[in-house]
This record gives C-alpha cells, structure tokens and sequence, in this order.
C-alpha cells in the first residue's frame, strides 16, 4: 500500500477511534430517590459556557431539589449520539435528556423503538408528538431582535455582524432575528446600518430560516470563532453576535486582544456569568431559557408528572429574554432602554414581525 | 545538534559516505512535459472562468476598494478598480501564461508562470468578491499566517521524524496534549513560558513513546502514531473534564502571549503589520523553518539524520548509529509539535477545550507530504492553507453567493487540489516508516 493512502485511511480511523472515548460523569447528590436524570451532551460538552452547559445547569437544579442523581454522557462526534442514548436506555434512566438539534434523528430513533423511555429534546421539534418525548423549543429570533436592534443602535462604526456555528435552524433563528432587528432600525431611524455575517433568503417557506451567512463549521474549534470575529473586524464591525457556543470564546478573545472598542452578544446564557472573564465586552447576551426548561423537564418525569408535547418558548412566557447589560448598563441610553422594553411589547402582542424579510435590506 | 559528541559515541563517522547516502534515492523531481501541457489548460480554463463573470458579468460602474491600512504602519493610499476592466486585464494574465505554458518547449519556470495565472484569476476573483465593498489585503495577509501556525508548526514536526524514517501520524495527539498542557501550566503557574515549556515536553514525550514502540518494539510507525492520537484525545477529554471544567478559574484561564511588535520594522506597509506585529509563536515558526532547513541540508546533523533516512543499514555500515539518530529527531519533532500545540492555547484563545486542534495535526502532514518533506516548501504549502482559511471566512462576510459548507471546504479542497494536482509523484525519504532492525553494536 502506498505510504499516502496509507497515511490518510488511519488518519480517518485515528478520528473515529478518538470519537469512541465518550467522556461521562456523575453527580452524587445524597440520591434519596432511586430516579436517575440522564444529559446526553452535543460535541460542545457541559463546559461549553453555552446551551450544554444551560442543560446541565438545570439538571443538577433540578437533582438538587429532588434529592436524586443525574449524570451525563458527552458526545465526541455526532457518531456518538445513539451510542450514549443506548447507553442510558440501558441504565434505565427516569429520563432521557438530549441536547442539540443535531440529536433529533437519534432521539426519534430511541423513542419510537423504546416507547416506556421518558425523553426530552431541546431544540429540536418533531412532526408528530411523542407521548414519551418532551420536546422543548425556543423562538430566538425575538431575542435576537432585539440583540439586533440595540447592536445597530450602539455601534458608532454602522456594521455589525454575526456568526455562526453550523448551519442549522436553531443558530439561524438567532441570527434571522438580529438582522431583523438592525434592518428594524434602520427602517425606523432613517439609519444605514449593515449586518454582516447573515444574509436571509428572500423567498423560503414560514417558518423557515434559510439564508446565507458565515460559518465556523464546527462547535469545537475556538480559534475558528477567532478568525470569524477577525474578518467582522476587517470589514468593520463594531458589535459582534457569535451563535456558536464556545467557538464565541474564541471571538471573544479576538475582540479582547484587538482592544478597538468592538464589543460582543453572548448568545444562550448570560455570558457576565458563565464566561466572566469576558464580560467587560459583552453588551448583553441573547439567552434561552434551556436551564428551566429542563429542570422543569426532568422534575415532571421525577415527580410522575411528566408529559410528552412540546414547549416553546418565548418573549411572552419568559423562555427567551435579552441578559441584564452589566458593565454596559450606565453606557446604554435610558431612551433605548424605553424603545426595547417597547419592542418586546410590540413582539409579544404581535405587532412587530421578527422576520427580516418585513424589512427592507439596507 | 551536531559536533564534538557525536564523534564520541559513533566513533568516527565517514560524513562522506553519509552524503553519499543521504543523496543516493532521492531523485530531483522533473516536471513532466505533460504536466506542463496540463497547467496550461486549467490556466485557460481559469481565463474561461474570470473574464465572463468576474469581467464582463460586472457593469462597467461597479468599484472595488483595496485597502492595505493598519493602525500601526505607515499609510498607503487605498486602491478604487472598476472591476470589470481590472478582472479583464487579469484575464489577459491567465490567458498568456496558457498560452506560454501550451506552447513552451523548455520545462524551466513553468510553476512560476502558471503561479502567475493563479494569482491573477485570484486577484480577479477578490475583485469580484468585494464589489461595491472595500477589502483590507493587509488584515486578510495576517489573518493567514496567524491561521498557518499550528500547520506550520505540525509540518516542521514531520519533516524532522520522517527525514530520519520514522512517520509521526500523533501530530495530532501532539497538538492537542500541548495545547492542554500548556493551558493547565501556563494558568497554574501564571507564567506563560512554563506553559510552553510544558507543551514542548509533552510533545516530546509522546515523540519518545512513538520513539519507543517503533524503534525498540518496530511496531508498525502508523499504528503506533494513531494509538497515540487516540491517547493524547482521551487523556485530554477526560482530564479537561476532571481537571479544567471543575477548576476553570486556576487551570484553564491563562493569559495569552502578547502582540510583540517589532521597531521600525512594523511600520513597513502591508508587510510590518502582517510579519512584525504578531506573537511570539509567528516569529518562532518562521526562525523553526530557517533553523530546521539549515540543520537538515547545511549541517553534518541533518547529513546524519537524511542518511538514517534514506539508507539505515549503509549509514550504520559508516558508523551512524540509526536508533540514536531517529529517537533524537522523533523526540524533538515532537517538541515541536507540542509547541504548535500550545499556539492553540497561549497563542490564540487562552483556553483549552475538548478537540480543538480539529484534525489539523493530519492536515499539516498533508502540508507536509506538499512541500516535499523540505522546510521552505511546507512553510508555503502552509501559508496557501492559511490563506484558504482567512479568505473563506472574509468571503463569507462579503456574502458571496457560494453556499457556506463549501466556504468552509475550501481550505481543505484546496490541500487536496495541490497535493493530488501540483505536486505529482511526491517521493518520501528511502526508509521512511519502515523499522529498522539492529544486526550487531558494531
């Protein structure tokens, strides 16, 4: 065999088998309760700052409340997702919590073959309900919205701009909802200002979230997010939105490390707590309320009241909202301040669409 | 490396039969006529792609902006091209180097002249891309080179293995238990040279295993290499999960190494701001290349070590001692790549998380096998890598009308392209990833 073919099929075997070292963990909260709450992570793992992390957060709530035991199995690659969920089918876990749109196909796979198997899927919706499977959704272009809204308010250079991970529904729906709120605004000021970094398609069916954008093509490599955020800054910049878990970290630390009066959204949680070391560039975040929704998930399969559906959250019912501003509180105008908590009125009562393509493209 | 010590323990070496040996496989690559006739082609077919659309497509009122500012350097007054007429004067470019590659009867230059159809259909298709915007040339150079360090760094690593015969495939795993080491260190002990120290002896301890296993054992090299990566891949998930998530604050959050700007140098337009405003890990790539290329073709070291390459039973008949020479080099090859590891980390997003060199320790011997297992050339095949990085993601700002995943593919699209298309018939080092067995202690 040659020494190039050779070369280049265990490189894609040393991939696989380093896929195979599922890491998992186990928190022991003086289990009074035989239930077992059981996360199966996406390739971010807990430690992400991000969604996983939100996941985990309302599992050990929720353990800690209810006197019984979680665990979690971190997934590698996405080859990993039926394996992990097979071995917590295995465990006989209460419930079955899986994170991350990219888990669907595997988690219909596992509830439709294990009907008894309590579930709950966040980001991912299915076109049938499940009576075992809890499914819980977020519309994060309300959010965004206003992200987007008050980024195009803030910046002095008139470009913002956004990234994403991967692209897929979940991370689009954010950055469809920023640039609709920057497009928002310059329709309503008479401003000019660009989104970079997200273009929606023009003609797509409701509902969906289609478009064009930049991506860092994983949820794993910070420094991708770091040459992202860079090229933002190149074409000027001024407020960067990373929907790409802990890849942002990486755009964080390039707009730390430029030091130029650029300042970012976090995105899913509030990053002034879950990556403090950063929060004196984040203007706000542009959260989801995943922690409560799974702690309210797996409670309900702890106390037997559990309910297959699906949740979704939104402005209204608190499950998206826009963080506190921090360090950036006194910075931002109280005027501004009045005008979102007017938006978020308007969005909730129907009023303003959260769909870019209302608005024309500046 | 190479001196009074050497001679102490070999017992004399013959150095002419060493270059004698280190040269007697390694047949100068010739360009074929027919590659030749091929390169003019695809520079047509580049013609046939740039003057309808990037050309003509454009209307004549549509501008392009180039600028190659920076805060720091000196100004350089902004470039305004109507697109059209610059992409068709690039078009002419591309359409003479076919030509001259069509028709030349002397192999001589031909890689320049197709170089230059290449970067013409690339200026015209920047042109393009950044219609109606402006493009910083200079932020989009050093973006590139910034994104070319952990690669160049990786190839380095292998060219010194495979130089002495043994293939390092752990690069990988190398990469990432430096980048996790030098985190942990470098946060710990809030010294961010302990933390590239560090990474540059874990490296080297894992060049040692390989070493080991492949020399002691003659474990096949690629599997020992794999095994390795599949190692450093789990030690460091279960570790970071152990060790970094629950003690983020002291072990996971080092600083990182500072912009190191030097003097008068990085006011140079376009040049200062991409080659001497960076970090210590650009600096010490570009002094790794030099250094490795002089010690492997200018220094009786590298004669050793190409010897032990191409020919271990002759060299030994010389009186070099194989193993020796091949632990040494595998060692600090991967020294070497623990401190491209640690770039991941101290030299770019401070923190260490689970799989973030993402496959690039296999890249870089993709790089490698590109640059012909020779310093400069891998430094280049790294640098067209990195650029393929910093322009997908510039040209996904720009909203090109190219579906992202491709974007995000073309770095990679672009290694393959080279390595399968350009390079041709690479020819590695005689004995390279073959064991070698010791007859006698001579």
């Amino acid at each position: 065999m040659g020494y190039k073919s050779k070369v280049m099929m265990l490189a894609a075997i040393s991939v696989a088998a380093g896929a195979c070292g599922a890491t998992s963990s186990t928190a022991q909260t003086s289990a009074k309760s035989k239930f077992v709450g059981c996360l199966v992570t996406d390739t971010g793992g807990i430690n992400d700052r991000s969604f996983n992390a939100s996941a985990w957060a309302g599992m050990q709530q929720a353990a800690a409340q209810g006197h019984f035991t979680v665990r979690y199995l971190q997934s590698p690659s996405s080859s990993d997702y039926a394996s992990n969920i097979a071995d917590f089918v295995a465990q006989k876990c209460g419930i079955i919590v899986t994170v991350g749109f990219d888990m669907g196909p595997a988690t219909q796979a596992a509830a439709t073959s294990h009907p008894k198997q309590k579930f709950a899927i966040v980001d991912f919706g299915f076109s049938k309900t499940y009576a075992n499977v809890d499914t819980l959704q977020y519309q994060t272009n309300q959010d965004g919205f206003l992200g987007g809204y008050l980024a195009a308010a803030m910046s002095k250079s008139g470009v913002v701009g956004t990234f994403g991970g991967l692209d897929i529904p979940t991370v689009t729906i954010y950055m469809d909802g920023f640039v609709a709120g920057v497009r928002y605004y310059d329709l309503k000021n008479h401003a000019h200002v660009k989104a970079l970094g997200w273009v929606p398609a023009t003609h797509r069916a409701a509902g969906s979230f289609a478009g064009t954008g930049l991506f860092t093509g994983s949820f794993t490599n910070e420094n991708d997010g770091k040459l992202a955020a860079t090229s933002l800054m190149q074409q000027g910049a001024d407020v960067i939105f990373p929907v790409a878990g802990p890849v942002g970290l990486g755009a964080a630390a390039a707009v730390q490390q430029a030091n130029n009066g650029t300042v970012m959204e976090w995105v899913d949680t509030d990053g002034c707590i879950s990556a403090p070391q950063y929060c004196p560039i984040f203007l706000t975040s542009v959260t989801k309320g995943i922690t409560v929704s799974v702690k309210g998930a797996v409670e309900a399969a702890a106390n037997g009241t559990f309910r297959g559906g699906s949740y979704v959250g939104t402005l209204a019912n608190g499950g998206v909202t826009l963080a506190p501003f921090h360090d950036f509180n006194s910075k931002v105008p109280a005027s501004l301040k009045a005008t979102l908590a007017s938006l978020k009125a308007g969005i909730i009562a129907g009023k303003i669409s959260v769909d870019p393509n209302s608005y024309p493209a500046s | 490396m190479s001196g009074t010590g050497d001679v102490a323990w070999t017992g004399g070496v013959s150095d002419t039969g060493a270059k004698l040996i280190a040269t007697s496989t390694v047949t100068p690559t010739v360009i074929s006529m027919t590659r030749i006739r091929g390169l003019g082609v695809v520079s047509l077919l580049l013609t046939a792609i740039a003057a309808p659309i990037f050309g003509f497509g454009q209307p004549a009122s549509a501008r392009v902006i180039f600028t190659f500012g920076s805060a720091q350097s000196i100004a350089l007054p902004q470039l305004a091209l109507p697109v059209r007429w610059f992409s068709l004067s690039m078009a002419v470019v591309m359409l003479l180097a076919g030509v001259v590659l069509l028709l030349t009867q002397t192999r001589r230059g031909a890689y320049g002249v197709f170089a230059a159809a290449v970067v013409a259909f690339l200026w015209s298709f920047l042109a393009w891309a950044a219609r109606g915007n402006s493009l910083n040339l200079t932020s989009v150079l050093a973006s590139s080179l910034v994104a070319s360090i952990p690669l160049i760094f990786g190839s380095m690593s292998g060219i010194l293995c495979e130089r002495s015969g043994v293939i390092n495939i752990a690069i990988e795993g190398q990469f990432l238990a430096g980048a996790f080491m030098g985190a942990m260190i470098g946060s710990w002990t809030q010294n961010l040279w302990l933390g590239l120290l560090a990474g540059a002896v874990v490296g080297a301890l894992i060049g040692l295993l390989l070493a080991f296993l492949s020399l002691r054992y003659a474990v096949d090299q690629i599997i020992v290499g794999v095994v390795l990566v599949a190692l450093a891949t789990g030690l460091t998930n279960y570790l970071t999960n152990q060790l970094l998530n629950p003690f983020q604050g002291t072990l996971n959050s080092p600083s990182t190494f500072p912009a190191l700007p030097i003097p008068i140098l990085d006011k140079i337009p376009v040049v200062g701001p991409v080659l001497f405003d960076q970090n210590i890990f650009v600096y010490l790539a570009v002094v790794l290349v030099v250094a490795i290329d002089i010690a492997l073709f200018r220094a009786r070291w590298g004669l050793r070590v190409r010897s032990v390459g191409e020919h271990p039973e002759a060299s030994q008949s010389v009186g070099i001692s194989v193993v020796r020479t091949r632990y040494r080099s595998v060692v600090l090859g991967g020294a070497v790549a623990g401190v491209g590891g640690v770039a991941f980390t101290l030299g770019s997003v401070g923190e260490f998380s689970v799989g973030m060199s993402a496959g690039l320790g296999f890249v870089a011997l993709a790089v490698m096998i590109f640059g012909r297992w020779r310093p400069y050339s891998a430094f280049l095949a790294a640098l067209l890598f990195g650029f393929s990085d910093a322009l997908q993601s510039i040209l996904a700002v720009l909203n090109v009308p190219i579906p992202s995943p491709f974007l995000i593919m073309a770095p990679y699209l672009v290694t393959i392209g080279v390595v399968a298309g350009l390079v041709g018939r690479a020819v590695p080092p005689g004995a390279d990833g073959k064991p070698f067995l010791q007859q006698s202690k001579g």
